[in-house]
């Protein structure tokens, strides 16, 4: 084993190979920051790129650079311009986007770079290390384990929202619902679809985060009135401080372990990592009533927990050979492409590239905080713009991006409906959070339920007691925690109100 | 200034006579004509060619046209551009297909399921396959195979038959989703051999293979490539594969466990929109066919698991109806169900 990291390690040190992956975190930061254009999207529109190069030490890392910049790339419209380009960035985007209202754009980009940066090293050490003891847990978890832990999300989600938790669970509630609108997932017959063909598949993820998170703050900035001399700040703002860094640390490691137990579980992904690393620093701050308006622990808190997402996630695909999502599965093809076949055996015939692999992965990290380092004040620059010249782009981008998603033009009528749903919630000051993570949660919660049941078949109290003891644990504990975090939220909440009145 | 005047100060500052003009001007006329012949007489492709493919990004049918539309762009010498549109059950990628201009700019990247059972299944009245799109060319097949663990009870498809008979409706099959590649051949071995499995779906086959491997399933099918490395590794034994002939050693075909031979086959297909002119249909199908000479093109297939076992679009044509007659029938007995 050690040998064989070694020499995975020898593999590994080569400039062309640094190039490559320097390259690859460009292009993937570049496509990331691009709202509608998925990670998956751009893996895909390389892989060619990587094969052709014919060398699994430059075409496989070079995917992966995109990879990891596309994850980050994600969180620099979100923290700019309130437009969340992909799932990833959801929680990114709640004190990202205050934090820059509040002229500290720099400082959040930064912060989410180090946030990234520093879990994701993490993360990629602990797969490095980890990966043959840790495959063996990967496939104990089915779809009866992930339900139970969606169904513990929800309720996290739900006692934990800003402001009232009625109001909280009403948004979770209809998120919920916008997730039954398309075709059962089981029979295939479509549900509230009014017949129509273009409900058939559900609504989609990016224009509703668009219409949600950007289209409220356009309309805002618009009802302001003049806004022909004025930008957001005149300067690209601040540096972040080591101090700043410093008091975030904690956030970043609690982070950090949420987003990589959330990777090793296949079919959970990043934006629920995002989320719970969010929930998780707004539960342990000191001033959790500052989140939501601009705090940079939550920032760190997302950005760390996504990012630690990506490393896990390469455990089944190297051990098992089972892409868990799109990602891996393009990587998988770029592995079986360069003549290399994951699965039980590739350790051994191969052992040294799927370190070298892994190291590259662990290596892309230092590159990638140099590339961040230079390109943040540029992206930065965003908020010098004069809004007058702003708010129109950012219009065309929120359109344009919806329609790249997935080239339908009824998503452009699904975007201006949440954008109107957005634009309602903000003025009744409703969360729309937790809408989103319900419409998320509610179908996967869905279909690893139905699965549930289809593979408990007619003794369910006999699977739930004996075969399957980790779901039941997690149901069973679910209202416990749920009352212990609603509770603590609530003493919280009255202490923010008397501090408001004092 | 006149025009006379302005003659005079041409000629003062470009001094040349009239001869020494004459060959350039020809030359440049005889340029302009043959440009403008050219233009009209143009070879096509002279754009690139959109590629529709109505699946996700990062599936097998993605990476499948990864790999040939990249080789294939050599051979047409336009690039081949992939559209994904995924949605529908791949319904909404081959609507947009059949309503694109019919100029061969425009392909479609299918499989037979989408193209022959899904009008069953689906019912959608927006285009008819066999009316609306010609084939272009058949990529490659896919064989399915029927798979168990190794550590398993059942060591032969007749263990696993006799039991199935024996509680109908207990043993769970794992598949990769509604009305295509593993399902669909499952459907047809239930109904052809009438048995019945607990169906449970997955995303697509990766998490299937992983639920089999986890034991949460007791039954998948997987095309062979997808599970060398299991069968190699010992973890996962091939019970049976689809054809007439065997095509692993002491493993019988589906025609010897009594399906039909042309069950468990997934052929992947370039169409085109119907109305495209015989002369670009030639050149597209004669540009398929140059590729599988390409060496680095059948090497990357082979690479990936797949086969290079192309056939020619007027050839696809027959098993086009043999397809539609049996999903007929099978849609048939479930709706009778």
């Amino acid at each position: 084993m050690i040998e064989t990291l070694l020499a995975g390690l020898d593999a590994a040190l080569r400039i062309d190979t640094f190039v490559w992956i320097s390259g690859g975190l460009l292009l993937g930061m570049l496509m990331g920051s691009l709202p509608g254009f998925t990670t998956s999207m751009g893996m895909s529109l390389l892989v060619p790129i990587s094969f052709l190069v014919g060398d699994p030490l430059i075409g496989i890392p070079f995917l992966i650079g995109v990879y990891k910049g596309g994850i980050y790339g994600g969180s620099i419209p979100a923290i700019l311009i309130s437009m969340p380009g992909t799932g990833a960035s959801i929680a990114t985007v709640l004190d990202g986007y205050e934090l820059t209202k509040k002229g500290q754009a720099r400082k959040a980009l930064e912060m989410g770079l180090y946030a990234s940066v520093i879990s994701d090293l993490c993360s990629d050490i602990f797969t490095l290390v980890m990966i043959i003891p840790v495959a063996a847990i990967v496939l104990g978890f089915g779809p009866p384990e992930i339900a139970s832990i969606m169904f513990l999300s929800l309720v996290i989600i739900a006692v934990t929202s800003t402001g009232s938790v009625i109001k909280g669970l009403l948004m979770l509630c209809l998120g919920v619902w916008f997730g039954f609108v398309g075709a059962d997932p089981f029979s295939g017959m479509p549900r509230y679809t009014f017949g129509t063909n273009e409900l058939y598949d559900g609504f989609h993820l990016i224009p509703m985060l668009i219409g949600l998170f950007a289209l409220p703050e356009i309309f805002n900035a618009v009802k302001e009135g003049d806004i022909s001399g004025s930008s957001v700040g005149r300067f690209v703002g601040e540096r972040l401080r080591f101090d700043e860094l410093k008091k975030s640390l904690r956030t970043i490691g609690r982070s950090t372990v949420i987003g990589t137990g959330i990777g090793l579980i296949p079919g959970l992904g990043q934006p629920i990592a995002a989320m719970m690393g969010y929930i998780a620093a707004k539960n342990a701050s000191k001033h959790p009533e500052n989140f939501g308006k601009g705090e940079l622990d939550g920032v760190a808190g997302a950005e760390a927990a996504n990012n630690a997402v990506n490393g896990p996630t390469m455990v089944p695909l190297l051990t098992l050979g089972i892409p868990g999502d799109a990602v891996t599965a393009l990587l998988l093809g770029a592995f079986m492409m360069q003549g290399l076949r994951p699965g039980p055996a590739l350790l051994e015939t191969n052992g040294e590239i799927v370190f070298a692999i892994l190291i590259a992965m662990v290596i892309a990290n230092f590159l990638f905080l140099v590339l961040g380092y230079i390109s943040i004040p540029l992206f930065a620059r965003v908020v010098t713009i004069k809004r007058s010249l702003l708010i129109p782009v950012t219009i065309m981008l929120a359109f344009s991006g919806t329609y790249l998603a997935r080239s339908n033009p009824f998503d452009i009528v699904t975007l201006l409906g949440f954008g109107l749903v957005g634009i309602a919630a903000r003025s009744a000051k409703f969360d729309v959070a937790p809408m989103v993570m319900g419409f998320i949660l509610g179908r996967e919660l869905e279909y690893t339920f139905g699965q549930t049941l289809a593979l408990a078949g007619t003794d369910w109290v006999h699977f739930a007691l004996t075969e399957r003891i980790g779901m039941t644990v997690v149901v069973l504990a679910t209202p416990i925690v749920g009352a212990l975090l609603g509770v603590r939220m609530s003493r919280f909440r009255q202490r923010a109100l008397k501090g408001g009145q004092a | 200034m006149s025009i006379g005047d302005f003659r005079s100060v041409i000629r003062s500052r470009f001094p040349c006579d009239r001869r020494s003009i004459r060959l350039p001007a020809i030359l440049f006329l005889v340029g302009i004509v043959l440009f403008r012949l050219s233009v009209v007489h143009a070879q096509y492709p002279e754009k690139p060619i959109t590629l529709v493919t109505p699946f996700a990004a990062g599936g097998s049918s993605d990476l499948n046209a990864r790999v040939f539309t990249s080789f294939l762009s050599g051979y047409l010498g336009q690039t081949v551009l992939i559209k994904l549109v995924p949605g529908q059950a791949g319904q909404k990628g081959t609507l947009e297909a059949v309503r694109s201009a019919p100029d061969g700019y425009t392909l479609l990247f299918t499989d037979n399921y989408r193209d022959q059972l899904h009008k069953y299944t689906f019912r959608n009245d927006a285009y008819d396959t066999n009316r609306d799109l010609v084939p272009v060319a058949r990529v490659n097949y896919g064989q399915i195979g029927i798979i168990v663990r190794t550590d398993g009870v059942y060591e032969t498809w007749a263990q696993l038959e006799a039991d199935a008979r024996a509680r109908p409706g207990e043993i769970s099959m794992s598949h990769s989703g509604l009305w295509v590649a593993l399902f669909v051949p499952m459907l047809q071995l239930m109904k052809d051999l009438d048995l019945s499995f607990r169906m449970v779906p997955y995303r697509g086959g990766g998490p299937a293979k992983a639920a089999l491997l986890a034991g949460d399933a007791d039954v998948s099918m997987a095309f062979p490539a997808t599970v060398v490395a299991d069968v190699e590794a010992g973890l996962i034994r091939v019970l049976a594969t689809a054809g007439s002939e065997r095509i692993l050693e002491g493993v019988p075909s589906f025609a010897e466990i009594g399906l039909s031979p042309t069950t468990g086959y997934i052929h992947r297909v370039v169409m085109a929109p119907i109305g495209i002119t015989e002369g670009r249909l030639r050149i597209l199908r004669e540009a398929f066919a140059q590729m599988q000479e390409e060496e680095a093109y059948r090497q990357m297939m082979t690479q990936l698991g797949e086969n290079t076992e192309y056939l020619d679009g007027a050839d696809y044509e027959a098993l086009r109806i043999q397809q539609s007659n049996d999903y007929q029938e099978l849609a048939q007995s479930l709706l009778d169900q």
